[in-house]
């Protein structure tokens, strides 16, 4: 029976081992999945035997992608939860590799005939957990606010929860939509819409500026803004991998954090972290 | 003059009606314009009844796992803990180990769990239980029903997660099935420093899934901590543990103390034996750069265990005899070592001595120690091999090598059993 069982140990380590090469998949943040998709680009057209798999889905679904063992790069708008590691650990003994790739100023968005141009977080807040329902409750015309916002698997949606909303739930009468593209185009044809997500995507309609507080000075989320910190909703975006990062994966996320993978950052829109 | 006069008038009936028919066309476009308004409210009347439909379908969550698998044991009729003895003249077997459906409604601060297991063997309730989240701090959970013990590590981390294929024989003795009926208070503090500490404590029947059978009720407790270090890649987990009851001694039956290789003691009058175990479990996980994840993981227990004469294992139901007790100690060892995304090879050590006051040949010698099998103590080799074949499939090939101790008083004891078990799993879990 030791036999028998060394045997099979043999066959299926081989089996195991042998397994055909693959390529670097990235999955995770829409957020981020078009400056993933210029990263995975530009490094294909100068590393021609490289091949870079980029889909979205949002960071939970990349989050638990990485889990699963279904993609080599996980792209998340916000930082992975103690029980996302705690899987993660469970799995691969090991808590992830946590890689900070770029910066985003996290965007509210209005329409361009809305007569408000700044909103304090406390307004924010209060439009999104549907205590404030009438654009007149916050010095704008009477008519009843459309909210939109992400679905929860999105980390733009829980950012925005956590760092905006203090944790509290949002309205129920926010449409969620699946992507960060589907909320701008929605904030562009309602004139009586809000919506938020990065700055990257925000073509046809215009940023809130925002305040800190009622006493606060508005600020709007440009690259000078968010790098000081003077704006208040800007966060990190994120590349996890299982664990620390070998090869070509690695030479891959060292090419992201150059000069050179850093510049595409800004060419998308957003903010370099180097 | 009569001409430009017609022309004029005619000119202006046409215009007229010109105007007339735009008027008709402007109020249709309104008209239609009303009514895809009106069919856009419906349609968003709709999407937000469906939402609602969906939001709250999207709290019914539904898992499972199955595992189905080979085993060979030495001989025929092996005693084992690897799944169970094996049947008289039987030394290989097929056999769904575990067949689990768990079904759960989520409604964030309140949980419905039910837990059932379907094999061959049958069908069996293993959870069935209702957890409360007080919603100001959301730090303080009630449990109640039938669920988990809080002691330890090995008994709440789960079968479809655990590369061995069974729980340490130790675990299996002490606590058969995992789970008790009661209610327990967990304890996770959200945030600061105290969030890498938690506690569960609780009180339960003391027989497993089975009904209560007397009055007692046995305390079970852990104060765990979970220390990440998440710039190194390495977590140091671990806790101590208490359980605190007492087993009912049957009317007219004694309570037998064997701690002595020459006399067990009897007393009639004792009506309820001490079941007390303290334990500590640390768990150490590090990523090794280009190989890949290790855990190391240990446990220790120790304590005094009410059992039969033959028997050191925990009721189920209540005495109808004797009770034996015992001081016992156990520990296992266990190393994991992740190789790339798709492989874990592993190697645990556990040992469980029922009885530490005597050992060897000191078990049957005299009669009047009233000594037995169920003071035999036993280590387990385990090696084994993983192979995750995707998210959802993982093929186990595992090797225990059981050593018991041999005494020569003690007849089929005599010598090391021959009671190695191969086993070939397959596991699929959504």
């Amino acid at each position: 029976m030791k036999k028998l069982f060394l045997i099979m140990i043999t066959a299926m380590i081989a089996f195991g081992f042998f397994m055909p090469g693959k390529v670097i998949t990235v999955k995770g943040s829409d957020t981020m999945v078009i400056l993933a998709q210029r990263w995975a680009e530009k490094y294909m057209a100068e590393h021609p035997g490289i091949t870079v798999q980029v889909t979205g889905g949002g960071s939970g679904t990349g989050i638990a992608a990485l889990i699963n063992g279904t993609t080599d790069i996980c792209n998340s708008s916000r930082p992975m939860k103690p029980s996302e590691r705690e899987k993660l650990k469970i799995r691969y003994a090991s808590l992830g590799v946590e890689i900070k790739s770029a910066k985003d100023g996290l965007s509210v968005y209005l329409n361009d005939a809305n007569t408000i141009h700044e909103l304090s977080i406390e307004q924010i807040k209060n439009i999104y957990t549907g205590k404030t329902t009438n654009w007149k409750d916050v010095g704008g015309k009477d008519s009843k606010i459309i909210v939109y916002g992400r679905e929860n698997s999105s980390g733009t949606y829980v950012y925005f929860k956590d760092n905006v909303l203090g944790g509290e739930d949002y309205t129920s009468s926010m449409q969620s939509l699946p992507g960060t593209a589907a909320v701008v185009n929605a904030v562009a044809k309602d004139k009586n819409a809000i919506g938020f997500g990065g700055a990257a995507y925000a073509k046809g309609i215009k940023f809130a500026g925002v305040k800190k507080d009622a006493n606060s000075k508005a600020y709007l989320p440009t690259a000078e803004n968010v790098k000081s910190g003077d704006y208040p909703i800007s966060r990190f975006l994120y590349m996890y991998t299982k664990s620390r990062p070998t090869g070509e994966l690695k030479d891959y996320i060292d090419w992201i954090l150059s000069a050179e993978g850093q510049a595409v950052v800004t060419q998308v829109g957003y903010f370099p972290v180097k | 003059m009569k001409k430009l006069f017609l022309f004029l008038l005619i000119f202006t009936l046409i215009t007229l009606k010109t105007f007339a028919q735009q008027d008709t066309t402007v109020a249709k476009v309104a008209e239609k314009l009303e009514e895809v308004k009106d069919a856009l409210e419906g349609l968003n009347e709709s999407y937000l009844e469906t939402k609602g439909i969906v939001d709250a379908l999207k709290k019914i969550k539904i898992s499972g796992y199955i595992q189905a698998q080979y085993q060979s044991a030495d001989i025929d009729g092996a005693a084992s803990f690897a799944g169970g003895n094996f049947s008289a003249g039987m030394h290989q077997r097929f056999g769904v180990r575990r067949g689990r459906v768990k079904f759960n409604y989520d409604n964030d601060l309140t949980q419905y769990v039910l837990q059932i297991d379907v094999t061959e063997k049958g069908f069996a309730t293993k959870d069935a239980y209702v957890q409360f989240r007080e919603p100001w701090m959301k730090t303080f959970d009630l449990w109640a029903g039938v669920f988990n013990r809080p002691f330890g590590f090995e008994i709440e981390y789960s079968s479809s997660s655990r590369e061995s294929p069974e729980r340490s024989r130790l675990f299996q003795s002490l606590f058969p099935g995992e789970r008790d009926l009661g209610f327990k208070l967990e304890v996770r503090p959200q945030d600061g420093p105290l969030s890498l500490f938690n506690l569960k404590a609780g009180v339960f029947a003391g027989n497993g899934v089975n009904a209560e059978t007397d009055n007692n009720k046995d305390f079970i407790g852990r104060l765990g901590f979970s220390f990440p270090f998440t710039e190194e890649n390495l977590a140091i987990d671990g806790g101590i543990s208490a359980y605190v009851g007492n087993v009912s001694v049957p009317a007219g039956k004694s309570l037998v103390t064997v701690n002595s290789p020459t006399l067990a003691t009897s007393d009639l009058t004792v009506r309820d034996a001490e079941r007390s175990y303290i334990g500590g479990d640390l768990q150490l996980y590090y990523d090794l750069p280009v190989l890949g994840g290790f855990s190391l993981r240990g446990e220790y227990i120790s304590g005094k265990q009410p059992g039969t004469s033959s028997g050191n294992g925990s009721y189920t139901a209540a005495p109808a005899g004797d009770v034996y007790l015992r001081n016992f100690t156990g520990y296992y060892l266990m190393y994991v070592q992740n190789v790339g995304d798709f492989n874990q090879f592993l190697l645990k050590y556990d040992s469980y001595d029922p009885n530490t006051d005597v050992a060897g040949d000191q078990i049957g010698q005299v009669a009047a120690a009233k000594l037995g099998v169920g003071d035999i103590k036993y280590t387990t080799l385990g090696l084994g091999w993983i192979y995750h074949w995707d998210s959802n499939i993982k093929f186990v090939f595992y090797y225990d090598m059981v050593s018991n101790e041999t005494s020569k008083n003690l007849a089929g004891f005599t010598e090391n059993l021959k009671d190695n078990v191969f086993t070939f799993r397959i596991q699929y879990k959504f």
